[in-house]
């Protein structure tokens, strides 16, 4: 495992992880995922509610220990959180007893950065998700997009290589979602296909992981159950959903949600209906 | 909105001490005051019916708060060591400082540490939640034993009480923490302590301060009452001299005089609420 | 599941801590044998506590029911003592008891009629806050001088400390029921009185359970503190009066008893007001 071949950024090898449900009995969460993320690379882990596509973010980010496999990042087996990672959680994370400032600072300050250069780079990343004008307002008045766009300045000014976003846009509006992804594109982007850092973004949203993704994996009940390669030109817009590529992609993503005929997930369904 | 909201706070903190009074007056709701005019005349209407020395005027007990507040001889007697109400105001706060922020110290560290440490918790919390629900003046005649009549057997009843009420606001307060701040800080590099000091701390703070105020108020009638029972001074020694004397104008001058620092000391106690909290939209 | 095996487990626990500290306290009674007095202990061992210490408590047996008192020079006996802890223990619970009656019932009238309309709240803000910020147990010496220091003084204290408190936690739940509920009323037509009947009093029923709680502490502390000041019997009498001699099994073995009925009474009131608010949501059952 230490012997990092260069490009690869995330190594996930046979990992799985069960949890003892209330009633004692035994859940498998992620079953045997192996998982290889080049550096740069944009993933969107996508599936069903309920698939461990969640459990494997925490797993990446050192929250939740794997119950067996490994996970090495940049060529280094993980244990627990490291600032290489950043996370954007699902629910708001942004710390209330902060100021918007302090909050975006305190990954830095934790590592001990002189406070005129830690407040130099959280006003650049807070300028480039748009909130310069907010930098000393509460949270507390603050709106829900606006909350993720703090989240997403802090987790960029503390310079982590790799970035875990677990259903960050999944509360909020349609327009606000929109808005958010070309954020964060724009901040993945910035300094060229070169300096691009990788991310393992997590959510439910088809569209959304087409829009963004350079790769979606595809989960379900706890397996890696496809791997598909999003080629389409960046910048996407409405035309490049619309490319044969694309709708075949999102033909097949669909299907794996079991919202299209044909698919592994439709017949286990039904399969589980019919009482096999 | 959000742009309004911060200008709103920013002249609120600029704002002169005589602006700020005049908004306060501008706030003052007349019902509030008539209420207080009706309070009064109900009282004093009273006071016609019944002999002073069951019930005295209330223009009676304010006058007797100021004859008293500096100099009245007459304590002396009794033997109360300060001839004053003044002086003996000030010996209960004393006791009610130190007995506030020592109780408090104890709690809040118990109380967090055991939101955070299973075993601790589980050895900790019957005792605490016992003596959360039994009085805790039944220890008062077993300190007057065991510390003397003083300072020390009171102080130590107040720092009990203040300390379990703060145990469980502080352990609520932890327990009640979303566990994604502190998933989060750790997600960016916080260290251990760095956890405690930035977010456990500072996030529990508001209902903490909450806890704090409640116990400030049961402090009081405490120490007041452990007074009563065995001491040399102090406001308790007070009510117990005049008590003795049967002298209602005294008593009731007295408990107006205690309940009047009460209420300034919360007060103060609200103001640094406010301030620790200002993060907070519930604390305002 | 899970949240039922935590609870028995901490309930193992909870007993075991207990038994934990009274073998300590046994432990400490056998290595320090220090005297208050000659023949008191300053720890006084179980062994101790339920013989010796429960004879001794028949000095503070009143007369009645054939059963001569120590003061009339009778010799102790484990009858005079257990008639001398029942009776003292009546004399407390019975004030108790009263005033959490008397106390609740007016506070919680006096509450509603003053939330009738917000101007009557607003005239009674003030002086209610003024009231709650005195310090309740400084005002003994003043009951006790407006209706001495037996029964009715006694009671009436703990009524008005309950009062204060039961009166302003239903002033403030009337303000916090949801105004959606009262919304929904007046569009199906409910009049004013209706309104209070079927949406409010229900309404307030979830918020003032912990205001009940609170109140039943402050009691309780108004009837020790009313009997350590002046009151001829009662369990905190018993207390007051050994303390003056050091007798600090006796007090201890009354301190005790006194903590076990406070908490018989806690875990009742817990117990009658979670099978009135069964149909609450857990969230609205603090």
């Amino acid at each position: 495992m230490n012997t990092r071949v260069d490009s690869r950024m995330i190594e996930l090898v046979h990992v799985n992880r069960s949890f003892k449900r209330a009633d004692g009995q035994t859940v498998k969460a992620v079953q045997d995922v192996s998982v290889v993320v080049e550096e740069g690379e944009f993933v969107c882990l996508v599936g069903p509610s309920g698939c461990g596509k969640s459990t494997l973010l925490q797993m990446v980010a050192g929250l939740l220990e794997p119950s067996d496999g490994g996970i090495a990042v940049a060529g280094k087996e993980i244990s627990g959180p490291g600032r290489e990672r950043g996370m954007v959680f699902q629910k708001d994370s942004v710390f209330p007893w902060m100021r918007v400032i302090d909050n975006v600072e305190y990954g830095l300050k934790c590592r001990g950065v002189a406070a005129a250069q830690r407040r130099d780079i959280a006003r650049t990343y807070l300028a480039r998700v748009g909130l310069a004008h907010v930098e000393r307002a509460w949270p507390r008045e603050l709106s829900g997009g606006m909350l993720k766009r703090v989240a997403i300045a802090t987790v960029f000014a503390n310079g982590g290589r790799v970035l875990l976003l677990d259903e960050p846009f999944g509360a909020l509006d349609y327009v606000t979602r929109r808005q958010l992804q070309s954020v964060l594109l724009n901040l993945w982007d910035e300094g060229g296909s070169a300096a691009r850092r990788t991310i393992l973004f997590v959510t439910h949203d088809v569209d959304e992981a087409l829009a963004l993704a350079d790769r979606i994996l595809v989960f379900h009940s706890g397996r890696q159950v496809d791997d598909l390669a999003v080629t389409a030109e960046r910048p996407r817009t409405v035309d490049s959903l619309l490319l044969p590529d694309m709708v075949a992609i999102k033909r097949k993503l669909l299907a794996h949600l079991g919202l299209e005929e044909g698919s592994a997930a439709s017949r286990i369904a039904a399969s589980h209906e019919a009482g096999v | 909105m959000s742009l309004t909201a911060r200008s709103k706070t920013q002249s609120d903190l600029s704002g002169s001490l005589f602006s700020r009074l005049k908004t306060m007056l501008a706030a003052l709701d007349p019902f509030q005051i008539a209420g207080v005019i009706l309070f009064v005349a109900i009282w004093q209407s009273l006071t016609l019916r019944l002999p002073a020395i069951i019930l005295p005027t209330p223009l009676g007990v304010v006058e007797r708060l100021f004859a008293d507040f500096l100099s009245a001889p007459a304590l002396s007697y009794y033997g109360v060591s300060e001839a004053n109400l003044y002086g003996n105001l000030i010996y209960t706060a004393e006791n009610v400082a130190v007995a506030v922020i020592a109780g408090s110290v104890i709690g809040i560290l118990t109380g967090l540490l055991s939101a955070r440490f299973g075993l601790m918790r589980a050895i900790v919390d019957p005792i605490m939640m016992t003596a959360g629900t039994v009085p805790i003046l039944v220890a008062a005649p077993f300190l007057l034993i065991w510390f003397g009549v003083g300072r020390a057997s009171a102080v130590c009843l107040v720092v009990f009480y203040v300390a379990v009420i703060l145990y469980v606001f502080a352990q609520r307060a932890a327990t009640n923490l979303d566990p994604v701040y502190e998933e989060s800080a750790r997600t960016l590099g916080a260290t251990p302590r760095q956890m405690v000091r930035d977010i456990l701390v500072p996030a529990t703070v508001p209902e903490i301060l909450g806890g704090l105020r409640i116990a400030l108020a049961g402090a009081w009638g405490l120490e007041a009452i452990a007074e009563l029972l065995g001491s040399q001074s102090g406001v308790g020694k007070v009510l117990e001299a005049l008590a003795g004397a049967t002298d209602p104008q005294g008593i009731m001058a007295t408990l107006l005089a205690l309940g009047l620092t009460a209420i300034i000391v919360d007060a103060l106690a609200a103001l640094a609420v406010s301030r620790a909290a200002s993060w907070s939209a519930s604390a305002r | 599941m899970i949240a039922t095996t935590r609870a028995r487990r901490g309930r193992w626990i909870s007993v075991a801590v207990f038994l934990a500290l009274a073998v300590i306290w046994q432990i400490l009674s056998m290595v320090y044998t220090v005297e208050a007095q000659p023949g008191e202990p300053m720890i006084a061992g179980w062994q101790i506590l339920f013989t010796k210490t429960f004879l001794t408590l028949s000095d503070y047996w009143q007369g009645g029911l054939g059963v001569p008192t120590v003061a009339d020079g009778a010799e102790r006996s484990y009858l005079a003592a257990l008639l001398s802890v029942l009776s003292h223990s009546a004399d407390t619970i019975g004030r108790m008891a009263l005033g959490l009656l008397l106390g609740g019932a007016v506070g919680l009238l006096l509450g509603l009629a003053v939330s009738w309309s917000r101007w009557t709240r607003r005239l009674f803000d003030w002086p209610l806050q003024f009231l709650r910020t005195l310090p309740l147990l400084a005002m003994v010496p003043l009951f006790q001088l407006w209706f001495g220091t037996y029964f009715l003084g006694e009671v009436l204290f703990v009524a008005y400390g309950i009062a204060v408190i039961v009166f302003a936690g239903a002033v403030n739940a009337v303000r916090n029921v949801p105004q959606i509920y009262i919304d929904n009323a007046r569009s199906l037509g409910a009049s004013r009185w209706t309104l209070y009947r079927t949406v409010i009093l229900p309404a307030i029923f979830p918020a003032m359970r912990s205001t009940i709680l609170l109140s039943l502490g402050a009691g309780w502390s108004a009837v020790l503190g009313a009997e350590y000041l002046g009151a001829q019997s009662g369990l905190g009498f018993i207390i007051v009066y050994a303390q003056q001699f050091a007798y600090l099994d006796r007090m201890f073995f009354i301190a005790l008893l006194f903590i076990l009925y406070t908490s018989i009474s806690y875990w009742a009131i817990g117990r009658l007001s979670a099978r009135l608010l069964a149909w609450a949501p857990p969230s609205q059952r603090r």
